[in-house]
Parts: C-alpha cells; structure tokens; sequence
C-alpha cells in the first residue's frame, strides 16, 4: 500500500477512469452532423474559421465561450446551462463526458439543447473583420459567411492544379496561372518561395541585394528600381503629368514637379478630357442599359402580342376601316378597340416600345384617353338629360296655362250668370213689392239654390260675393265679362 | 487543426495576461505557444513563503485547453522550490486540478497561478510530500504521466 500523494513510479496501477453515469455515444445525428461540419473541408474554399474572425469593438464577456475564448460559433447549451461553441465542448467531452464548468454529467445523445434565438441574434449581429488577408471588409457576422463564401476575392480556395492539396486566394486560382505553390528561388535574396508568396516577399520582406540608382545615387531594393525610375527618382527624366493634354514640359523629375506646383496651363484642359471622358462613359453605360432595356421590353411585348392577336393585325392594317369592322364584332371589344388605337399607333411606329417607361407611358395616355371619353359621354347624357327635362316640362306648363285661363273664362261666365240673376232677382222683388211677402220667401229660397249651384268652385263664389256686394251700388246695370 | 487551436486559446489568453494580471503574478516570458514562465508570490502573512518569489513552468500541448498543461515549479538561485506537502522538491506538483481527471478546459494560465497561489496561502506544514527523496531520485515521467493518489483533501 503506497502512501497517499505518493506518485506510481512506474504507472503499475492506473486508476480506471469513473464510469460516466450516462456513456456517451458519438452517432448521436446532431454531434455526428456538428463533428462533421468540424472537420471535413465541404467545398473547395477553406473553412471559415470562427475562433480567427477579429470582432470590432468590444465583445460583452458573457458571449464568449468559456473553453476557447471567442464568442460563440454554433452555440449549444448544456443541460446545466452553461454554453459552449459546439466544437468546443465535443472535443471537451470526448475526454470526459462532464460539463467543463461544473462537472455535472452530459449526455451528448440527449442533453443538448439549442442556444434561444435571441443569443443567436446577439451574436449575429457582432461586427467582424474579414478574417482573409488583403481584404477588410467589415459586416455583421451573420453577413460574414455569404462574403467569406461567395464574394471575397482573398477566400483561399483549392489550387486549381489538381494535384495540389494547397489552397490559394480566389482571386488568384485560375487555371491560367496553373499552381502557384510551385516553388522558385527569389532571383535577388536566393530565398526559396512560392509564386503566391512572391508579392509579399518582394515588397516586405526580400533581403536581397540592394542597387544603386545611377541618376540619384539612392540604394533601393533591385527589383525596385525600375518604379524607383519611373516613379520616384528625382534626377530620371520625367515628363508632365499633363503631358496627355499637350504640355510639351519634359526635364530631370525635379524640374518637372516644379513646373506642376506652380501651375500647368494644360491641367485644366487634361480636368476637361477626364471630364469628357467620364461623361462619355456615362454616355456608353446608359446606352447599354437603354438597349438591355429595349430588348427586354421587346421579350416582355411578344406574350403581349400573343394575347390580343386580334386587335394587332387590325392595328398593324392600320386602316380605320378594320378599326370600324372591328368594332362592329362586338360590342364589349368597341371600346377597348377605341381606346387602344392612339397608344398602338405609336407602337405601330417602331414595332416596340422602346423601355417599360415608354410602356407604361402609353398605357397611362391610353386610360386618360379612356377617361376622356367618359367624361364627353357624361357630358353628353347631361345635355340630353336636361333638354329632355325640359322639354317635357315645357308642355306640362304649357297645359298648365292653358287650364289657368280656362279657369279664368269659367270664372267670369259664372259671375256674369249670377249677375244675370241677381238683377232677375231684384227686377223681381221691385215687381212684388206690391203683391207682398210671400215671394220674398220664394226669392230666398232661389238665392239659395244659386249659391248651392256655385259652390263647387269656391274661390268663385266668394268672387262672386264680392261682386255681389260691390255691384249693389250700381244698381240693375248687367256685369261686364 | 488542433495545434492551431491551442495557439488561438493561448494568443487569447496571452493578449489578456499582458493587459492585466491579478496581484503576486507576473509574466516572465511566453515567446511562443508552447511554454510560459510566471512568477507567484504569497500575498498574506504566511511565515513559510513570506518574501519570496516562484517560478512557474507552463508547458502547452497541442490539445491544450482541452488537456491539461504541465506546470512544475522550477528551481533557480532566486527562486526556490516552495516548502508544500504536495509539491515534491523537483518541482513537480500533485494538484488534481492538473490531472486529466480535476482538468477542465474552462481553466487557463491565470486560474491554475490563482490556484497555487491559494493551495500555498492554505498551508501549514513545513514538509515535503511522503517518499519525496524516493521520488525525486526515481522519477524520470513527465509529470502527466505520474499517476498520483489524491487522498487527503485537506490541504
């Protein structure tokens, strides 16, 4: 029995490892597909690799997995509650089936739960750099793998040379420039390198013999000093930068960007040429765009065409009796015939139309037209609408008046009767004065009867009353109609 | 693949020691991602490491967070080898936390220094482990190839 804390010298009796209480079956389907995602290489690009993506601005702490200290790629929490990238913690538990944090037991079959969305969405939207070199743009990170996938030219994809295992930037992996890992010795340093690398190691890190400029005297690197002539050198022969635009200006370099501080007389005329130029190749782009967008107005006419085949031919006749046949077919077709032949004249003219704007332009023009047509008709309908009005009204008035003055003639034939009768009546009563009573009760009784007879129409009456009385004064004189 | 995730865990864990470290531990060197040196001192009264300064060896492997580093004391003029029950005088030390069995891949550098410094502060006894001489002699494993007995918890 060895002490406690004595170490076995020669590893004679290893402890066995504790049983996990719940073993753990890698052929669980999401470990097996997250274990896979791990580490096949998918496609011919390199994965994206999360734990080397550099986050702008600082990450909140409780976002970052515990194990490998980035935050979270493809989350997963464990039954405990603590979360882990997926990677992380399977590679954790294929030495011990626990939780990393507080050792309880996990089951990777059937203890993993998926992280809530809004922790997805928290870390789908962290700002995150490119991870390729040369490129830096910057996105969101849910953003990030359509760049690094799809559009960034710096994704190190599969050399297209098939029997090299190597990637290489997009960009570069064409099959014309064929595998570019094939190594090379750097003509100035005798460094052995890689056509990718050659970029790089001539402008950082190339060690090689320096040259010395023959006009300035410089040391620059040698496979510098061609730009160094052409570029920067001092004493080489330059010519203006305007040059282009006819200054005739050529000396030693020094001289020549003199002259352009103080003031090239040609700068402005090369700024008119950019000008020009730039308007020219505006110019160019909208043509092309006017002809994709003719020729696909041209596709979208012909279905067009197909579905009113009728009104074309008799629009393509262009004569206005087919126009009138046309409308003689039917009723329902009579109007849209009307309406669509100012619009198809224009069609008729060049066989399309030349954008959708001229399209919808023609189609805007069609329905005013139509609308116009509404508008005359209303108009007309009201005119005959009135007229006819009128015109019966008319006649209702006309009967009116007349009936009005038949009243009227009625009116004095009734007062001049009873006139007449009125005077019969006093003649009478003079006559009886001398016979006596009696016949004043029989001329009642007739007076009576004579207003009974007029009643029917009593306005008259009450006329007749009036005139009865008025009339007293003048005596037995008839009444005048 | 592995490798290259140990080296991001560490650059990680580095870029952080640089920028802060608790108090009585500092970095001496990390010039790679294979081993680091870091020194502790006992911050309290404790009379058997008062004014003195450790030296920690950190050896990284390539599934390193996912196993545990290797982390002996190591001895120089100026640093000597902590006076512990559970730390022979070769420096190697029984922590099961360096075990595969007490590793935990939520550990780092600044945990397992903050661990030593503590299992040193708690103790009292002025001794090596049982069988210390023996072992020293004897021992030529790595110290995760020694299979220790963690019997006693109380120190």
């Amino acid at each position: 029995m060895p002490p406690p804390n004595t170490p076995e010298g020669g590893v004679t009796a290893p402890t066995s490892p504790p049983a996990s209480p719940t073993p753990s079956q890698p052929t669980s389907p999401l470990t097996r597909s997250e274990i896979a995602e791990l580490s096949l290489p998918k496609s011919s690009i390199l994965e994206l690799d999360y734990q080397s993506i550099e986050y702008i601005g600082p990450v909140d702490e409780t976002l970052l997995c515990p194990i490998c200290r980035t935050p979270f790629h493809s989350p997963i929490t464990t039954p405990c509650g603590h979360t882990f990238c997926a990677g992380c913690i399977n590679r954790a538990l294929e030495l011990q089936s626990v939780c990393p944090i507080d050792r309880q037991p996990i089951n990777k079959t059937r203890d993993y739960c998926r992280l809530p969305l809004i922790v997805k969405d928290q870390l789908d939207r962290l700002k995150v750099k490119c991870p390729n070199k040369g490129c830096d743009h910057e996105c969101l990170r849910e953003h990030l793998e359509g760049h690094y996938g799809r559009r960034c030219e710096f994704t190190p994809v599969r050399c297209p040379e098939s029997s090299c295992t190597k990637y290489i930037a997009r960009r570069d992996a064409k099959a014309e420039n064929g595998c570019l890992h094939q190594e090379f010795t750097c003509r100035f340093c005798e460094k052995v390198l890689t056509w990718e690398e050659c970029d790089d190691h001539y402008d950082y890190s190339c060690n090689g013999a320096t040259a010395r400029c023959e006009e300035c005297g410089k040391q620059v690197m040698r496979h510098r000093l061609g730009k160094h002539l052409s570029q920067d050198c001092p004493e080489a022969e330059a010519r203006c930068k305007w040059h282009a635009a006819g200054c005739k200006v050529a000396d030693k370099r020094r001289v020549v960007q003199e002259h352009e501080h103080s003031g090239c007389t040609f700068e402005v005329i090369s700024r008119l040429i950019d000008q020009r130029a730039e308007d020219r190749e505006m110019i160019n782009d909208l043509t092309g765009r006017l002809a994709r967008l003719e020729a696909a107005s041209s596709r979208r006419r012909r279905p067009r065409e197909r579905r009113e085949p009728h009104n074309e031919s008799s629009l393509i006749n262009g004569s206005p009796l087919n126009l009138l046949s046309t409308e003689a077919t039917g009723a329902s077709n009579l109007t849209r015939n009307d309406d669509m032949s100012p619009s198809s004249g224009f069609a008729d003219d060049d066989g399309a139309w030349a954008s959708p704007e001229d399209y919808m332009l023609a189609q805007f023009e069609r329905i005013e037209g139509q609308l116009e047509g509404i508008r005359k008709k209303m108009m007309e309908m009201d005119a005959h609408q009135s007229l006819g009005l009128l015109q019966t009204t008319a006649r209702v008035n006309e009967q009116l008046a007349e009936l009005g003055s038949k009243v009227g003639v009625l009116n004095m034939h009734t007062t001049w009767l009873m006139n007449m009768q009125r005077q019969s009546h006093t003649q009478q009563r003079t006559a009886s004065t001398s016979t006596g009573p009696p016949s004043a009760g029989i001329s009642h009784a007739g007076d009576t009867s004579t207003t009974r007879a007029v009643s029917s129409e009593t306005g008259v009456r009450y006329q007749a009353g009036s005139r009865r009385s008025s009339s007293d004064g003048r005596g037995e004189h008839p009444p005048r109609l | 693949m592995s490798t290259q995730f140990a080296a991001k865990r560490l650059s990680k864990e580095l870029s952080k020691i640089s920028s802060s470290l608790p108090p009585g531990i500092e970095l001496v060197s990390a010039d790679n991602f294979e081993e680091w040196l870091l020194d502790i001192r006992v911050l309290d009264n404790n009379p058997l490491y008062q004014n003195q300064t450790y030296r920690l060896k950190f050896r990284f492997g390539s599934s390193y967070p996912i196993e545990p580093p290797e982390v002996v004391f190591v001895k120089l003029p100026d640093r000597p080898i902590p006076m512990h029950p559970h730390i022979y005088s070769n420096g190697i030390i029984c922590l099961d936390l360096l075990g595969q069995q007490g590793w935990s891949p939520v550990q780092n550098v600044e945990s397992v220094c903050m661990s030593l410094q503590s299992m040193l502060t708690g103790n009292s006894k002025n001794e090596r482990p049982p069988g210390d001489e023996e072992f020293v002699r004897g021992n030529r494993l790595r110290p995760k190839d020694i299979e220790f007995y963690y019997h006693d918890n109380d120190v």
